[in-house]
């Protein structure tokens, strides 16, 4: 190789070296410049900005994972449990873990037995989600089916179990509608306020209970805190964030009491109120048909719901407190306050009731053809006389009884805690200028006197209005729930009576009627005769209420008048007579007659009341059929 | 002539060589943190580095025995050798990631571009030296390198791979403004440039490359498609904050969020590890020894050892200066690996030739004509 040209090269010419040298100059400074160029742009990067991009990188690697926390238990008066939470065992999928996937679909398959075709329907409607995400193949697997899968894990690369909290109803559709459902949270509860620390798909209480309470019931979420790389898989675990359990919410219903009414009611239409006549705490809250609480487990069908809605028995009212029915005879309890109070009557003065009353010129008749002869203010309300308060009706006029019906709680909310809520209407010449611009008529307030007209009250109502009766005069705030106590047992709050204050009428008025109504179970005439316990001394009020104008119906026979014609039946009663403790207001559909429809229903709840207070617990034996031979019918 | 002049050992160049080792331990330790996860077929890659290491250090031993004049004799067989590879490389190479740039040679996947980057400084200087110009190079004069400039660059573009052959671009710009340039060449040669470059965007950038221009130009606008690399990388180098998340605790780039990141991206892991200390050292110290080049090159026996080695400098310079930027956001990806630090068996052999010629030169200064 070549010396020659090696020798050829001269040493550097030293003037073209002092201008090499400007040159490289220049070049070193471009560098420095350069090199501080890159220096300022790290110190940006890691220092003026470093927070925002640690931040970036924590988001990027970190995934929350959240844990759902058991919902807190709802209980009955006695500790009993009646919702508890059990885990839910789906069957996911991970595509990710599986290197055959046909095959072991096709195992799941027949493991879940279910078309392949299903399965992999799911798997399809899901390759829009993140790889890593699970796809979820079968919800609420039994028992048999977990412990197959689990066996033969090996042999089913990629399935999982997954385990949710879900409500676990231990009494099936028991007080359904006081309790409530649970259901994802939709996007225009997301916007309010109160569920600001929600998130979608989240679970929460949409109607009852599960809804008023949700604060104290939904618990905390636990956090799973795990590194994951770039596609998302688990790398492992940062920190866990135990759930916490919610509260348990103690009610005031018994357990046992409801299901002897809800027992009692099957296969009828309406409601059943108990409640203590000292405190307002409500023992049933009962209204039928219930609802199919396991249809809302994750979420309710469109047909479902059509179908309750189109359904003439109305399973999705809640007859306690929504149902708005005129209270018939049940009322005369109020027109009776009235006039005793207002001194139109005294207790000896008698009425004259021939069958029927001439007023205008119309006749107004009382439901005894045959009339009541001469009635006083006792006999009035045993035999449910209509001329009598007819008569002390029109004495009265509508703005006083208006006035004994309010103090009593009517034509209002209660205050219950629980939505939706009806108030009844309660008429008055002031509600009828208001609402229908006319002038009140003489004739309205005969109606009203017996509790028909515009007058509308909800069962709930007539219970409360029973107890103020009957406890010396003051009106309670019927209440749901007892207490609340936290996991630990600790009590977090207690809910005592709230007085709603006294009812008008003094204390010699209300022994009066108190006097009649035990009259109405226990004396000849009485039209609930057949409620009577041998043990206990009950009273009590019937009412029937005229669904449509009598015209209708007239001069048929009760059994082929059509269900949706027929009157709705009243019985609203007290236990012990001589110093009450419970009221119980019986509301049957249709049911045609107070005394042998709504009576035999609190007759049972009062049978097992007492039972289990003198201690006598054991499930009690088949009621007998009420009496063929019963001489009362209604009014 | 491979017999070994006594005097050259004691010229050594060993503030180039602690250079080199502090920058490749730097980048060995570093490869080591940004590929122990993973799963690929063969030896480790930090291993293969270390092998190319050992290799490249045995390809200076050849090349500081052999007097860099000799290259003046060779230039032209060994652009022809370039060209051919390349041509090689386009007619039966291999295809990764949508580009034709490896030769298999079965145990080493040559990247002829990377040698053709020294190969055309080689080229270049020799031209130069060749060509006296009293009063500075015209216009005519510049035609023959830049055509020995355009086949490599055309033949590389076809790849397609714009990074290296705009690095050559660089390259020849600096050395040619390092010669003497007249003034109106040099006006001539801005506005010809300037123009070019509407054209060159509408007829010969591809889409995609005219995407991640656009992209660099704003990333956020697609997080997910081409703006990934520059945010990710952006988001690795910020959270390494003062002092690092630590060696091996980077989650940009364990958790494999960082895209090429032993390539390419090989610095944005050590910033996020090392923090601003780390990479403010490594920065410095590659600067360092490209300041140390420049000096290697005015204290060259001879004008062809200066622009030799003033080529080698700018070779390195361009390859430091547009990875750092690119990795820190401020200029487009394009794919220009970190020289030493980068892993890849061409770029790492190329470099150290590159270094070995710059020992080469230092240790022959004294050289008299012989």
């Amino acid at each position: 190789m070549p010396p020659r040209p090696l020798a050829k090269i001269n040493k550097i010419d030293p003037a073209e070296l002092k201008m090499l040298k400007k040159r490289i100059d220049i070049a070193m400074v471009v560098i420095i410049v350069s090199a501080t160029l890159l220096l300022t742009r790290l110190w940006y990067l890691q220092i003026y900005r470093g927070d925002e991009y640690a931040k970036l990188s924590e988001i990027n690697r970190i995934r929350i994972q959240e844990i759902a926390a058991p919902r807190g238990n709802i209980l009955d008066r006695t500790g009993q449990p009646i919702i508890t939470n059990r885990p839910r065992f789906n069957v996911v999928w991970n595509r990710e873990d599986a290197p055959n996937p046909d095959a072991v679909i096709k195992d799941l398959a027949k493991i879940l037995n279910e078309d392949i075709s299903v399965l992999l329907d799911r798997i399809r409607a899901a390759t829009e989600n993140p790889r890593y995400m699970p796809t979820r193949l079968k919800e609420d697997i039994d028992w048999e089916t977990l412990v197959t899968i689990e066996n033969k894990h090996l042999s089913l690369p990629g399935v999982r179990i997954e385990v949710m909290p879900s409500r676990d109803y231990l009494y099936g559709d028991f007080a359904s509608h006081l309790v409530g459902y649970l259901g994802e949270i939709s996007r225009a509860e997301l916007s309010e306020k109160h569920y600001a620390t929600y998130q979608s798909g989240d679970q929460v209480g949409k109607q009852g209970v599960e809804k008023i309470f949700e604060k104290y019931l939904k618990g905390e979420k636990g956090r799973n805190y795990l590194e994951v790389d770039v596609h998302g898989f688990e790398q492992r675990q940062m920190q866990l964030q135990d759930p916490y359990p919610g509260n348990d919410l103690h009610l005031t219903l018994d357990v046992d009491l409801q299901r002897t009414a809800e027992e009692a009611m099957a296969g009828k239409a309406g409601a059943v109120v108990v409640m203590e006549v000292n405190t307002g705490n409500l023992l049933v809250m009962s209204s039928n048909p219930p609802l199919h609480l396991q249809e809302f487990i994750g979420g309710i069908s469109q047909t479902d719901w059509d179908r309750m809605l189109n359904d003439p028995l109305h399973p999705l009212l809640d007859k306690t407190i929504q149902g708005q029915y005129p209270p018939g005879s049940v009322f005369k309890i109020a027109t009776a306050l009235a006039a005793i109070s207002e001194g139109i009557v005294t207790p000896d003065a008698t009425y004259f009731c021939g069958g029927s009353l001439n007023f205008g010129n119309r006749r107004y008749g009382c439901w005894k053809k045959g009339g009541h002869g001469t009635v006083d203010f006792q006999r009035a309300l045993i035999e449910s006389c209509d001329v009598y308060f007819y008569s002390v009706g029109m004495r009265l006029g509508v703005d006083k009884i208006a006035k004994y019906a309010n103090s009593l709680g009517l034509g209002k909310k209660t205050g219950i805690d629980l939505e939706h809520e009806k108030g009844g209407i309660i008429p008055s010449s002031a509600w009828k200028q208001q609402r229908y611009k006319e002038k009140w008529q003489d004739g309205e307030t005969l109606s009203v006197a017996i509790g028909q007209g515009y007058v509308l009250t909800t069962p709930l109502q007539l219970c409360r209005m029973t107890a103020a009766v009957v406890n010396g005069g003051t009106l309670y705030r019927p209440q749901l729930v007892h207490s609340i106590t936290a996991p630990d047992g600790k009590t977090l709050k207690t809910f005592s009576p709230i007085s709603e204050g006294k009812i008008l009428g003094s204390a010699h008025s209300l022994a009066l009627i108190k006097e009649a109504l035990v009259g109405v179970v226990n004396s000849p005439g009485g039209t609930a005769k057949s409620v009577a316990l041998p043990d206990v001394l009950i009273g009590g009020k019937t009412g029937t209420a005229q669904v449509v104008n009598l015209s209708h119906v007239t001069g048929m026979s009760e059994k082929s008048i059509p269900y949706k014609y027929r009157d709705h039946a009243w019985f609203t009663s007290f236990a012990p007579a001589e110093n009450p403790e419970i009221a119980i207001t019986v509301l049957v559909e249709h049911g045609q007659h107070g005394g042998s429809a709504a009576g035999p229903v609190a007759k049972a709840v009062f049978k097992r009341y007492f039972e289990l207070k003198n201690g006598k617990p054991e499930n009690p034996a088949e009621e007998p059929p009420p009496s063929p031979a019963m001489d009362e019918k209604g009014e | 002539m491979l017999r070994f002049d006594r005097r050259l050992l004691l010229n050594i160049d060993w503030v180039l060589i602690m250079a080199v080792l502090v920058v490749a331990l730097i980048g060995l330790a570093n490869l080591y943190s940004s590929t122990h996860l993973y799963t690929n077929v063969g030896a480790p890659l930090y291993l293969k580095e270390l092998t190319y290491y050992l290799f490249g250090a045995a390809v200076i031993l050849l090349i500081v025995s052999i007097d860099y004049r000799v290259l003046l004799a060779l230039n032209y067989p060994l652009y022809g050798a370039m060209i051919l590879l390349l041509v090689v490389a386009l007619a039966v190479g291999k295809t990764v990631g949508g580009s034709q740039r490896w030769i298999d040679l079965g145990f080493f996947r040559l990247q002829p571009s990377e040698p053709a980057k020294l190969i055309l400084v080689i080229t270049l200087a020799s031209y130069y030296y060749r060509k006296e110009t009293g009063k500075g190079f015209g216009l005519l004069d510049l035609a023959v390198p830049a055509l020995l400039t355009g086949l490599p660059f055309l033949l590389i573009a076809k790849q397609p791979d714009l990074g290296t052959a705009l690095l050559l671009a660089f390259v020849f710009a600096s050395m040619t403004l390092f010669v003497k340039l007249r003034w109106a060449t040099l006006a001539t040669l801005l506005c010809c440039g300037l123009s070019a470059i509407p054209i060159a965007w509408k007829f010969f950038l591809k889409p995609y490359q005219r995407q991640r221009v656009a992209t660099f130009l704003n990333p956020e606008n697609d997080p997910l498609g081409t703006g990934y690399h520059i945010i990710q990388s952006k988001i690795a180098v910020g959270s390494g904050l003062i002092f690092g998340k630590g060696y091996l605790q980077g989650t940009q780039g364990q958790l494999d969020f960082l895209p090429e990141r032993h390539t390419d991206f090989a610095f944005s892991v050590w910033a996020e590890e090392w923090g601003f200390f780390g990479s403010a050292l490594l920065i410095i110290s590659y600067f360092f020894m490209i300041l140390w080049g420049l000096n290697i090159a005015i204290s060259a026996r001879d004008k062809f050892g200066v622009l030799l080695a003033f080529g080698v400098v700018s070779l390195i310079f361009w390859q430091a200066f547009i990875n750092l930027a690119m990795v820190m956001g401020l200029l487009p990806v394009v794919g220009v690996p970190l020289p030493l630090f980068s892993y890849g068996g061409s770029s790492l052999l190329t470099n150290l030739a590159g270094l070995g010629l710059l020992m080469n030169i230092r240790m022959r200064r004294y050289m008299g004509t012989s």
